[in-house]
């Protein structure tokens, strides 16, 4: 096991000058060593094009759901006098479908993401200190760098819950819905709030990440806003209208 | 300001933070990378007259280079996403139609470990390929499948670029020299069912 910890540490350059020199003269002299190395080498080669492998299979399970939706979409018939009328039928059907269409919850979370949360308010202070500073990073879309601040803000204050509703929001604007998730339920459970959003933001990130049951329970989450008067509950009965 | 700063969008950004993390989230980034640059394979097949699976592998390929690049830091954000997966996947192109028409194009893929030689002496080097390719892949690999579940996770998590800390946290261990011990144990079982056939 030393050997293979020896032969990592070369190639993870962990080695000193005249280490490395050692293990390059060994190489030369030592065909059992060489060997391990090249077994070292290529088990590793082996291993990553499993895991590429793996990739590619998801890769090629999604090219092919996006191609058969593109199929599903195309006309039958392509008859050019046929055409003409297809079209005019189709016009009519999409604008049928447009207008009674439902919109989809990830599309309402979406919009009100685009609408609400771009920029969040940074108090008018003499001083700026790190809550205002992460602020200005979010309102600046460096979101990663944001969540960063307002975890450390969190990491040395754990009851700041302006702080941990901010790393919520910059977590949903990364995209990070397991991460977000986490602050908001931390939020959520927070009680002797004046306001707790918490909840509200539970059911949007749900929304937005729209997987398996995430639409059932942000439907049942928004339902708890509005009967327990929460704060989200004006957007929440607006929401729910449309479900 | 720095460069990736000035030339990267906040959603290429996003997506980056995104790749850098574990599990799911990295999961839904690389999904997500891989989709919204796809229809790259419809112009292809256009472009270069190549078979629609010619074209995916060209792209699933840039797009898995283009992850190990993002993984290891070295994508420097001189230009957006698109624009540099665009550029290696053109090379991906360019390079299977040259070998196409030098009929040097090989239905496998070769196992080359020359990546990762590039730190040895061109002496060392030749002999080390030499030896690599001596290996039998396919034994290697069913071998892989004896080592059980949790070290073949582990090696396999280590093959991927994740450091010994994350594979603790994704594995449930207590500290990451807990699982360097592991995992170095691993490939040392590894290796003596190798060499036992």
């Amino acid at each position: 096991m030393e050997s293979i910890e020896y032969i990592e540490d070369y190639f993870e350059k962990k080695l000193s000058i005249e280490q490395s020199s050692r293990f390059e003269q060994q190489l030369k002299e030592d065909a059992a060593f060489a060997s391990e190395v090249a077994f070292y080498l290529s088990t590793k080669q082996m291993l990553k094009k499993e895991v590429d492998d793996d990739k590619k299979i998801r890769f090629r399970e999604i090219y092919n759901n996006t191609k058969a939706g593109k199929i599903d979409q195309k006309p039958v018939i392509n008859l050019w006098r046929y055409a003409a009328a297809a079209a005019v039928i189709a016009g009519i059907v999409w604008s049928v479908f447009t207008w009674v269409k439902p919109v989809s919850t990830e599309q309402l979370a979406s919009s009100y993401i685009q609408d609400n949360l771009q920029t969040l308010a940074v108090t008018m202070s003499s001083r700026e200190d790190s809550l205002q500073a992460a602020l200005r990073l979010y309102n600046e879309a460096k979101y990663g760098e944001s969540l960063n601040q307002f975890e450390s803000i969190i990491q040395s204050d754990t009851s700041n819950f302006t702080a941990i509703e901010y790393a919520g929001i910059s977590a949903l604007q990364l995209k990070q819905y397991d991460k977000a998730l986490h602050w908001f339920v931390l939020l959520e459970n927070r009680t002797g709030l004046f306001s707790n959003p918490g909840k509200f933001y539970h059911a949007l990130t749900l929304m937005k990440r729209n997987e398996a049951g995430d639409k059932d329970k942000s439907y049942q989450l928004l339902n708890e806003v509005v009967t327990n008067d929460l704060a989200g509950k004006e957007e929440a009965e607006k929401w729910l209208s449309k479900w | 300001m720095s460069i990736t700063d000035i030339f990267l969008k906040s959603s290429d950004r996003s997506l980056i933070e995104n790749l850098l993390q574990e599990g799911g989230e990295r999961r839904r980034a690389e999904e997500e990378l891989f989709k919204s640059y796809s229809y790259f394979i419809a112009e292809a097949i256009r472009k270069y007259s190549i078979s629609e699976d010619e074209a995916f592998d060209a792209y699933s390929d840039a797009v898995l280079i283009a992850l190990e690049k993002i993984r290891n830091h070295s994508f420097e954000g001189r230009s957006s996403i698109k624009t540099w997966l665009f550029q290696i996947f053109h090379n991906k192109c360019v390079d299977l139609l040259r070998k196409k028409t030098t009929n040097k194009y090989s239905v496998h893929q070769t196992h080359s470990i020359s990546d990762m030689l590039f730190q040895l002496s061109d002496e060392t080097k030749l002999v080390i390929d030499e030896l690599a390719g001596k290996t039998d892949f396919d034994l290697l690999k069913r071998k892989l499948e004896e080592l059980g579940e949790n070290c073949k996770q582990m090696l396999l998590y280590w093959a991927e670029g994740i450091n010994d800390k994350q594979i603790a946290v994704q594995m449930s261990y207590k500290t990451a020299d807990v699982v360097k011990t592991s995992r170095l144990r691993c490939l040392e079982k590894l290796r003596h069912l190798y060499k036992q056939t």
